[in-house]
């Protein structure tokens, strides 16, 4: 039962409000001006994250994206130079970025539960709106997924998902895919919805956690490990800022 | 005590009411049985009793009051009607909010803000209770159909309710199944709980029912009482398009070779037919969730397959139709067909059709699908046959869901595909569809297909298969599987 295990394991990681702080800040820090100082440490982390929850696709992903951004960025400019190279240059120069962020926000939304959430909004005495729409959303990620899924798979059968038609025809392509699939999570939230809204989700009663959220030694260990990347970001050499000769 | 007098109702942009002038009145503790064709209203009426009905659908019209445990229901807002009753939607697995039994379970009572104390000692009761039948530490999207009804049943009454309504709680179960649904309603019963269902499948009540209430065209058509609906003849129920006994088909055991057959063959006694299996084996996420040594599919026969949730059912149809790879070889007409190859030869006839239709008309629906196959029957008689000719201009998104289905069909047989897989095609369906849907499905045999039936509705697999293949988990280890390819890991298909 390897699945039930990691999912143990994740449970007992960090704590909720941890990984959302964590997911603002490596956001902010890669995002800003300047932000490329910090994405090595950002994937680092991303990668850590996707070891501590054994989550192999990530963990082969993200280093993969990243190299593959880098190699795109700022190797190849150097060995070739027209205006295509540079713009797709220009244009992985900001996506390594989000290699950064999203890698640590797929951590949260792989091992938090929408209740964590809620509780861990909750702590923070966060309006009810906020909380509810946030743990919804969660909630209705992998609905979203399974469903683009099913209909990729129902177009791939029906001959549609080729690359020649979305050449050929990318609005018609684009219809095709969103259409059914819009329709198809539509009827898949209508029985979530009404099923949270009748078990009281954003009624007005104050919420209680079984598990309220607390703080533990992995979120120490986040600490020390965040104080050590942000130092190592400043003083080591960095690939991304520093100028191939 | 719910009572519904005059009440009136129509859907928002519907042409027809769905509930016409319904007066009904439950007493405390009554097992009551709400049953009737598919569009008979009966998951209206119930759905009037926890409020969704008029409160989830804006711009709906509703005449007439409701009143429940004291409350009129278009008063107060749906929480405080959630509070006095537990529902069970018809798919258990859309309506977890979790994903697993423990927070499940305490879901409503966080919500409602009950002390933690009486959370925990809820929950902790429900997990011992659930634990004798359900593996309680398993991810809920893992469990079986049944399983998941049993969840969602502690789910709904956790917070203890006085009313629990569930609708079509038998669909998608099997016979075992429905044998456990009905001694976990007979224990809510014992407690003095009101309980409404609507259902099509009736026989498995009996011993708890009090009244049953059949419906038509929005309207209370007859009403039994507990001895009356002990003598009602199982032709009177078929009248009305209500489902019996459930049937035990007995199908041939289609002879297979394979970690993953529950009773399976030497590979030697697996005889050549036109969809052959050979050798194959597919991990998932670390483990062997499919290893069929030979396995061998008739054209012209429909072969169910069967097996509990995360037996392979849906890996088997995918690597079927070539939408995961495997190592191994399937061979149609002794032809070894690559995955793309096996995109082209097949189809799928979704449990969610919605996901399949991708244009805005009937007939551009059908003109996408059709080839120049020799094989592939007239376009005209398939639509007249599915009972479609007169809705070619319609959108397909704005058709009934049987209407959808037998669209879906209609693509399947006029792009004249060799290899049709149908999963679990008769969720919710009543006995005059039942027979439709299975008459669809010889239909596509008899036009010369491989046709695999995926389901657990022992109904539907009496009436339309020929020979079932039953899948078995394989345990760790068991398998002998040795260089294996290894897919992409997607989330468990949707199956019940």
């Amino acid at each position: 039962m390897p699945e039930i295990a990691a999912a143990a394991v994740a449970r007992r990681g960090l704590d909720p409000r941890s990984k959302i702080l964590l997911v603002l800040l490596v956001s902010l820090a890669v995002m800003s001006p300047g932000g490329l100082l910090f994405v090595p440490a950002g994937v680092v982390l991303a990668i850590a994250l996707a070891l501590s929850e054994r989550a192999w696709s990530r963990i082969v992903v993200i280093p993969v994206a990243a190299v593959v951004m880098y190699l795109l960025g700022w190797v190849l400019p150097l060995l070739w130079t027209n205006p295509v190279v540079t713009v797709v240059a220009i244009g992985c120069g900001y996506l390594i970025r989000f290699v950064a962020a999203f890698g640590v926000g797929a951590h949260l939304i792989a091992t938090t539960s929408p209740t964590q959430l809620s509780a861990a909004l909750h702590a923070w005495r966060l309006p009810r709106a906020i909380s509810v729409t946030l743990a919804v959303m969660l909630r209705f990620f992998p609905v979203v997924a399974a469903e683009s899924a099913a209909v990729l798979d129902a177009m791939r059968l029906r001959g549609l998902a080729g690359a020649t038609g979305l050449a050929r025809h990318p609005i018609l392509s684009m219809e095709r895919f969103t259409v059914p699939m819009i329709a198809a999570s539509l009827r898949a939230s209508e029985d979530l919805s009404a099923s949270a809204i009748l078990r009281g989700l954003g009624s007005r009663h104050v919420p209680v956690s079984l598990d309220p959220p607390r703080f533990g030694w992995p979120d120490l260990m986040l600490v020390l490990a965040l104080a050590t990347v942000a130092a190592a970001s400043l003083l080591l050499p960095n690939p991304l800022t520093t100028v191939i000769a | 005590m719910i009572e519904i007098s005059k009440v009136s109702w129509r859907y928002p942009h519907a042409d027809k009411p769905a509930l016409r002038n319904l007066d009904l009145r439950i007493a405390p503790g009554q097992f009551v049985v709400l049953c009737g064709a598919s569009g008979s209203g009966k998951s209206s009426a119930l759905r009037l009793m926890n409020g969704l009905v008029p409160q989830f659908h804006d711009d709906g019209q509703l005449t007439g009051t409701v009143t429940v445990e004291g409350m009129v229901t278009t008063d107060v807002e749906l929480d405080a009607l959630g509070l006095v009753t537990g529902t069970v939607l018809q798919h258990p697995r859309r309506q977890f909010f979790t994903d697993n039994a423990r927070e499940e379970t305490a879901f409503a009572m966080e919500n409602f803000g009950f002390p933690r104390e009486q959370i925990q000692a809820g929950v902790d009761a429900n997990i011992a209770d659930l634990a004798e039948r359900v593996p309680v530490e398993q991810r809920l999207q893992h469990l079986s159909g049944g399983q998941q009804q049993q969840v969602a049943i502690a789910a709904a009454t956790a917070h203890d309710p006085r009313i629990l309504l569930l609708d079509e709680p038998s669909s998608n179960l099997s016979a075992d199944a429905v044998r456990r649904l009905a001694a976990t309603l007979s224990d809510l019963k014992a407690r003095g709980v009101t309980i409404v269902v609507a259902e099509h499948r009736l026989r498995f009540l009996r011993d708890l029912i009090d009244r049953v209430v059949v419906m038509r065209d929005g309207a209370i058509e007859i009403e039994w009482t507990a001895e009356q609906f002990r003598a009602v003849p199982d032709d009177a129920l078929a009248r009305e398009g209500l489902r019996g006994e459930i049937r035990s088909p007995e199908l041939a055991i289609l002879a297979t070779a394979g970690a993953s057959a529950l009773n399976p063959s030497p590979a030697a006694e697996v005889l050549d037919a036109a969809l052959e299996l050979v050798g194959i084996r597919c991990r998932l996420g670390g483990r062997t969730v499919l290893d069929l040594e030979r396995a061998a599919f008739a054209a012209g026969e429909v072969t169910a397959i069967r097996g509990v949730n995360g037996a392979g059912k849906s890996t088997l149809a995918r690597i079927i139709t070539g939408l995961q790879r495997s190592a191994g070889t399937v061979r149609l007409d002794g032809r070894v067909l690559s995955r793309r190859a096996r995109q082209r030869a097949s189809a799928i006839v979704m449990q969610d059709v919605q996901r399949q239709l991708f244009t805005d008309s009937v007939q551009a629906e059908i003109d996408l699908a059709r080839t120049d196959e020799p094989a592939a029957p007239d376009t005209a008689v398939v639509l007249e046959t599915l009972d479609l000719a007169q809705l070619a201009e319609r959108h397909p998104l704005a058709l009934s869901g049987g209407q959808q289905q037998r669209l879906v069909v209609a693509t399947v047989r006029v792009s004249g595909r060799r290899i049709v897989i149908f999963d679990e095609p008769s969720s919710g369906v009543d006995r005059r569809h039942l027979q439709s849907i299975a008459d669809q499905i010889r239909q596509i045999a008899a036009d010369g297909a491989v046709v695999l039936l995926i389901s657990h509705d022992d109904d539907l697999l009496a009436l339309a298969a020929d020979r079932q293949l039953t899948l078995a988990p394989i345990a760790r280890g068991q398998s002998a599987s040795r260089g294996t390819a290894v897919g992409l890991t997607r989330p468990f298909e949707e199956t019940a």
